[in-house]
């Protein structure tokens, strides 16, 4: 046992800079000692196996009237919607779970002050913790890939849509989970943490598109009138659409998806309005710009916070 | 010997309270000073500047010659700091507990393994290397919180409380340990309400009470000051009263008072006598010399609570 010791620092010295971080290494130990995260991967698996199977039977049952049986390419499109689905569930609210506990957890256990009073830079702090959560989000994932790859043999799902889709889930994965640190190092509880950052992923996921959804219905009519609004005016509204839908991880995937299925567009796609043509931006560019710079906002608070020296 | 901390001017406040009220002091290299106070005195406030933890208000503090404010991390590396209450990783082996910890001090991959074995040694924990950590005492919990401090060999170690919730034979351990490090050459600036432990193990003391700092200075030149005259105690076999009309009589000896009125042993007299060592066997002297058979003669340098009840008396409200 004893040379547990010396193989350990031999072991990291070789890791590049990040993978050197030693908050990051120490989450990674605790987190995957003991059963608890090979119970929690065993229950996504299943989970997961039993929804695609699920989703695949109910398509079976549907396509009961086609003469030449269920269609294998829509098949692969529905058990690929799927996967889609949980991963953006997985990112949304199980990424920030892991990492709303991460400062304010700190606090609670009373190692914070001991944590401070070392030379370990805010910054490091920050990213060993935003790594050790993706870590584990992504061994989800990775698991995973064995049930994904079933779309892959069922066919209908091109390497563009997996592509894209797996973009747009990182960098949202990124995004969340440093909502919920922000959050951890902004509030004195997990509690307050937690809630406030599913109250935003949840404005963000849910109440902005009903928002609009309702403005875009009852208030709609009453500012434009019956008929089409001038062709500048749909264009900006097309624009506002899109860029609204690049707020939203669900609605930028399936806009997306629609896009690239209907008008192969993969960046930008263009429209005849007013018997002219105005060129649009997939949504997918839109959100992976606007996430990316919100994590990058929400990484530069956290730090900052964490470096304030309280003067309370 | 240099200073390594220096404050001066330290306030603190929250609000309208003052938890720290212009407080200067300066601590010599090597030296081990009690921080004495009652509770919300300002002891942790004071250490948690020093510690770069907390903000003053106004004045300043320097820590082997660097700004607590200015220049945290450079006081980072001098100080090694335990909280009066601190929590440890659970689900960390001890071992790990402390390679974590070196790793945040950047202290090279290779060295720390020597470095932890060491560190283990001196706190007694050497055979808890591979427990986990939620499976240690209290008291050892509280050692290797002390072998984490040590981690990155502080000039400095600023410990808040080191003995409180100990079960008597761990406070014996920690102070036992704090000598070992005292011969160590670190400086130890550590905060305690078990007067007797501050006495034990420090060269200077200082009293804060309500956020100032009504007493600081070397234990014994202050027990000095505050009590210009001796008190001895002396017994006798026989004639006790002769022996008190005795000590009455001489002029340097003032207050003669009988040991059972005051708790002590029955034939023994107490008095308090202003003199130096010569004049004080001179004293000795002469009442061997007029026959009183006397079996011990012994001067009561007083307790730091005598002295602590005597710093604070009217003070506190």
């Amino acid at each position: 046992m004893s040379d547990e010791l010396t193989a350990a620092p031999t072991t990291t010295s070789k890791l590049p800079g990040p993978l050197r971080n030693p908050v990051m290494i120490k989450e990674l130990r605790s987190r995957m000692r003991g059963r608890r995260a090979f119970v929690v991967l065993t229950i996504y698996l299943t989970l997961m196996s039993g929804l695609l199977l699920m989703v695949y039977a109910l398509f079976a049952s549907a396509s009961r009237a086609n003469p030449f049986g269920p269609d294998t390419r829509q098949a692969g499109k529905v058990v690929f919607g799927a996967v889609v689905a949980v991963e953006m569930f997985l990112v949304l609210f199980i990424g920030p779970a892991f990492t709303t506990a991460a400062i304010t957890g700190e606090k609670e256990r009373q190692t914070y002050d001991l944590l401070r009073t070392t030379l370990l830079p805010a910054r490091a702090l920050v990213t060993g913790k935003l790594l050790s959560a993706l870590s584990y989000m992504l061994l989800l994932i990775v698991a995973s890939i064995p049930l994904q790859s079933i779309a892959f043999l069922l066919g209908g799902v091109s390497l563009v849509e997996v592509l894209l889709s797996q973009l747009v889930i990182i960098v949202a994965a990124v995004a969340y989970a440093l909502m919920g640190l922000f959050f951890s190092s902004a509030t004195r509880s997990t509690l307050a943490a937690s809630i406030s950052t599913f109250v935003v992923a949840l404005g963000l996921t849910a109440g902005l598109p009903l928002l609009i959804g309702t403005l875009t219905t009852f208030v709609g009519p009453v500012l434009f009138g019956p008929g089409t609004p001038p062709w500048p005016l749909e264009a900006i509204l097309i624009y506002l659409g899109l860029a609204l839908a690049a707020t939203n991880l669900p609605a930028t995937i399936v806009v997306s998806e629609i896009l690239l299925l209907e008008r192969d567009a993969v960046l930008l796609f263009s429209e005849f309005i007013g018997g002219r043509s105005v060129v649009f931006f997939s949504p997918w560019l839109g959100f992976v710009l606007f996430h990316g710079v919100l994590a990058i906002v929400l990484f530069v608070l956290t730090v900052r916070r964490i470096r304030q020296v309280p003067r309370r | 010997m240099a200073a390594i901390i220096e404050v001066k001017g330290l306030t603190k406040r929250y609000g309208s309270l003052v938890a720290l009220h212009d407080l200067t002091l300066s601590v010599e290299e090597g030296a081990v000073v009690g921080f004495i106070g009652p509770n919300g005195a300002g002891k942790t406030t004071t250490m948690r500047i020093l510690t770069t933890l907390l903000q003053p208000t106004s004045g300043s503090a320097l820590v082997a010659g660097y700004s607590v404010s200015l220049e945290p991390r450079q006081v980072r590396r001098v100080v090694g700091y335990m909280p009066d209450f601190f929590g440890v990783y659970d689900d960390m082996k001890v071992w790990e507990y402390l390679d974590f910890y070196a790793a945040c001090y950047d202290i090279p991959a290779l060295t720390r393994s020597g470095m932890i074995d060491d560190l283990l040694a001196l706190v007694d924990l050497g055979h808890k290397k591979d427990a986990f950590v939620e499976s240690l005492s209290r008291g050892m919990k509280q050692r290797l919180c002390l072998a984490r401090t040590l981690i990155h060999d502080p000039k400095v170690l600023i410990l808040d409380e080191p003995a409180s919730g100990l079960d008597p034979r761990a406070r014996i351990e920690m102070r036992e340990l704090l000598r070992e490090l005292k011969q160590m050459g670190k400086t130890i600036f550590f905060s305690s309400h078990i007067l007797s432990e501050v006495a034990d193990i420090c060269s200077s003391i200082a009293i804060l009470e309500a956020g100032r700092l009504i007493a600081y200075g070397d234990l014994d030149d202050m027990k000095r000051r505050l009590r210009p005259q001796r008190l001895i105690h002396v017994r006798t076999v026989d004639r006790l009263e002769a022996l008190r009309v005795s000590l009455g009589e001489n002029k340097r000896v003032t207050a003669v008072t009988a040991g059972t009125e005051i708790g002590l042993a029955p034939g023994t007299l107490a008095f308090d006598f202003v003199g130096d060592d010569e004049a004080l066997s001179a004293l000795l002297t002469d009442l061997i010399g007029q026959g009183f058979p006397i079996v011990s003669f012994s001067e009561h340098t007083g307790d730091l609570e005598d002295l602590f009840l005597q710093v604070t008396q009217g003070i506190i409200q």
